[in-house]
């Protein structure tokens, strides 16, 4: 048979003891306890595989003893067992003897490695150099054991340069004695810690560099002592991540807060800490709720769960007056909208809080002045009706009786009573169509004049104001002609206020011009939409100074004339508003003792052109 | 020429005098009331035909009188005139509303006030008898 034993461990083989066939030890020698602990006391009478085989290996060590039986000078390599448990490599080689079965056995040096042996420490660096993190394995003092190939790597140091330095050379200055002391804590505690939020903390490369880094530090309990296992991991790359979203947090126009589930403030931008009034240390890790008034805040605690429980993008309190508490105890309402932020750490709530206070004050500002407005439209309302009422009250009287008294009801008058009873017949038109004129214009101005148009033929409505001012053309011998293009046909305006206009334009025509003047109504179309009204007269006209005042309340030219002529000084202001309220103009060109003539642009459709 | 009864309403004492002396020239009954108190006094005690109804009064004012009255079962067969200073847009429409027959704004007219009062009154109770004929069949009416 071969023997595979190498020449050199041959000569440390000595006779460690003899057994018998049915494995009772009956010779034990000094070299068998030294290599596994028994005394010959011990031994002698044992079974040596009850003594030395690990139970496992037992059925294996029984084979090879039977075949030691059969084959003397066979030579094995075998893992055994101490008397204290430990493991012992050896060679042995079996005697096959009359007085039993001697054993020759040497114990194998730890730097020979036995096919079934498996090299731990190799297999522990292997794992170590294929683990994609840094791993430095340092003493309870900070003395560096060993660096992984990525710690190497990663601090540019060379394979088994930082052996025996202090892990301080990985840090800056400022940040060793926090990180050396901490493993003690850490071993003290005896767990493990995981990577994540954490204080911000960089890595120095032996070039000086510094970049940020994670870590996490567990505590190895070995024979030798307590060691720790830093794995360390180089962040720069979610460090510029996290500073794109700072930037972005920072770049938004609103105070942004982000909150976990629990309400804690975790993030928030520059414009928060101005808004409420805080350092953002003051309020990191405090509760969301410091930001928002006594009175809302237990409210606050529930919607907070509520949305956490389906979280989506939408806006605060809909509807409701929102509320911020600044660090001063003053309140300013606010509006906030909210967005889940989901992270590798679990569901955030970021937070946009917008400060509405300018915007409140203008909406109030806006309101208060729109109060003031429909309350002054309305005191101006009713106003008018007042004065309606308090103009025609009396009127009734005066008018009333004067009637009965100039019937001769109560009794007849002489010819100078029935005179005066004229006259003031005659005034009682005028100051009925005063105040009714008053009302009208005031009514045009509060915007209370409503316009109502409807289809009417322009001609039509021309001849029937013609007809009324018969009376009064032929009282003063006045010729009046009409001209009306045959394309005006079918208008649609309001009637009765066209109707208004050209009866104040005629019956002004009127009362300027004397005894057998003329007047000239003309009407002809300007384009497809418009027409052009002028009615011309060869009155007294109106000074070139006078005409930009003809338009305006009360202006009465001259109070002579107007004593004279009997006007209100409102029929001109009204017919303007009039017509500017339909979309159109009015102007005059006049000289002085030569007539005048007022020209009215119209849209032929209100509303759907304005001039 | 019928000769009705007639109430005429008016806190202001010339405009009552003046409507009043206009109806007693054409040889009607008039009755006169300055608030709707003393209305309704002159109501409860007299036969009348028509009111001459004020919108504004002191106290309980015409439009509130005039629903009192056509409320009553007593009293709505009265034909009420609103005459009134209140004669812009809507006015009359409120009158109307509120149960008034008719509407007349101040000033009035003294030369047709009368045949015009009477013909609103001729109109209205006629109505009046159509209606309660419809409603009522020949059952007996309290409008008489």
């Amino acid at each position: 048979m071969k023997i595979r034993m190498p020449p050199e461990r041959i000569q440390s083989t000595k006779k460690t003891m003899r057994f018998l066939a049915d494995g009772t030890v009956v010779e034990w020698t000094p070299s068998a306890l030294l290599i596994y602990g028994y005394r010959v006391d011990d031994a002698t009478g044992s079974n040596v595989l009850d003594l030395l085989s690990s139970p496992l290996r037992r059925e294996l060590e029984e084979s090879q003893l039977k075949k030691a039986c059969e084959h003397s000078g066979a030579m094995f390599e075998v893992l055994r067992h101490r008397k204290d448990g430990s493991p012992v490599y050896v060679t042995v080689a079996y005697q096959l003897g009359s007085d039993g079965i001697t054993a020759m056995e040497s114990q194998l040096e730890p730097r020979f490695k036995p096919d079934e042996r498996m090299d731990f420490e190799s297999i522990f660096r292997e794992i170590l150099d294929f683990t994609p993190d840094a791993i430095v394995m340092s003493s309870s003092t900070g003395e560096i054991l060993h660096t992984n190939r990525q710690a190497d790597a990663m601090f540019k140091y060379e394979p088994g340069e930082l052996v025996g330095r202090s892990i301080g050379v990985l840090l800056p200055c400022h940040a060793i004695s926090g990180y050396v002391a901490l493993p003690n804590e850490h071993i003290s505690q005896a767990r493990s810690r995981i990577m994540g939020f954490g204080p911000d903390l960089n890595g120095i490369r032996k070039d000086g560099l510094e970049f940020p880094i994670e870590t996490s530090r567990s505590p190895i309990t070995t024979d030798n002592g307590v060691f720790v296992l830093s794995v360390v991991r180089d962040v720069s790359y979610e460090k510029q991540a996290e500073s794109k979203f700072r930037g972005l947090m920072e770049s938004a126009p609103d105070a942004m807060v982000i909150v976990d589930s629990e309400g804690v403030i975790v993030l928030v931008n520059s414009q928060t800490e101005r808004m409420f009034g805080y350092d953002r240390s003051e309020i990191l890790g405090k509760s969301v709720e410091v930001l928002v008034p006594m009175r809302f805040g237990s409210v606050h605690g529930e919607h907070r769960t509520r949305f956490f429980k389906s979280p989506q993008q939408r806006a605060m309190g809909v509807g409701l007056e929102l509320h911020g508490l600044r660090k001063d105890g003053t309140e300013f309402p606010v509006e906030i909208s909210l967005s889940p932020l989901e992270t590798a750490e679990g569901t955030f709530v970021s937070s946009a809080i917008r400060d509405i206070s300018e915007r409140k004050l203008i909406e109030k500002a806006l309101n208060e002045r729109n109060l003031e407005l429909i309350s002054a439209a309305d005191s101006k309302n009713r106003f008018l009706a007042n004065m309606s009422h308090e103009l025609r009250t009396p009127l009734n009287g005066i008018i009333g009786f004067a009637e009965f008294l100039g019937d001769g009801k109560p009794g007849p008058l002489n010819a100078t009573q029935q005179e005066y009873m004229e006259d003031i017949l005659s005034s009682r038109r005028h100051l009925l169509q005063l105040i009714n004129d008053v009302l009208d214009l005031a009514k045009v101005e509060a915007g209370k004049m409503e316009l109502i148009p409807s289809e009417f033929h322009f001609t039509k409505a021309i001849s029937e104001v013609c007809a009324v001012a018969k009376p009064l053309l032929l009282q003063k011998y006045l010729k009046l002609s009409t001209l009306i293009d045959p394309g005006i046909d079918i208008v649609f305006l309001d009637q009765q206020r066209i109707k208004q206009v050209l009866y104040n334009l005629l019956s002004n025509a009127i009362k300027f011009t004397d005894p057998s003047g003329s007047i000239d109504i003309a009407v002809v179309p300007i384009g497809p939409d418009r027409i052009q009204l002028t009615v011309q007269d060869t009155g007294i006209g109106i000074r070139t100074e006078d005409i930009s005042r003809i338009f305006r309340e009360f202006e009465q030219l001259d109070t002579g004339a107007s004593r004279r002529y009997e006007v209100t000084g409102l029929g001109l202001a009204l017919t303007k508003n009039i017509v500017e309220q339909m979309g159109g103009q009015i102007s005059v060109r006049s000289n002085q003792n030569r007539g005048s003539s007022f020209e009215v642009l119209l849209p032929k459709r209100q509303g759907e052109i304005f001039l | 020429m019928t000769r009705l009864n007639i109430l005429a309403i008016d806190d202001n004492p010339t405009n009552l005098r003046l409507v009043s002396d206009i109806f007693e020239y054409e040889g009607w009954q008039v009755y006169r009331a300055e608030d709707a108190e003393n209305a309704l006094e002159i109501i409860d005690s007299k036969s009348i035909d028509v009111v001459l109804m004020d919108i504004a009064l002191p106290g309980m004012d015409g439009l509130t009188l005039t629903r009192k009255l056509k409320q009553n079962s007593a009293t709505r067969h009265i034909t009420i005139i609103a005459v009134t200073a209140f004669a812009m847009k809507g006015d009359k429409e409120l009158a109307l509303n509120a149960g008034c027959d008719a509407y007349i704004s101040k000033p009035i007219d003294t030369r047709h006030i009368v045949s015009e009062v009477e013909g609103i009154h001729l109109m209205a109770t006629s109505e009046q008898d159509t209606t309660q004929h419809v409603e009522d069949g020949t059952s007996g009416d309290d409008a008489n």
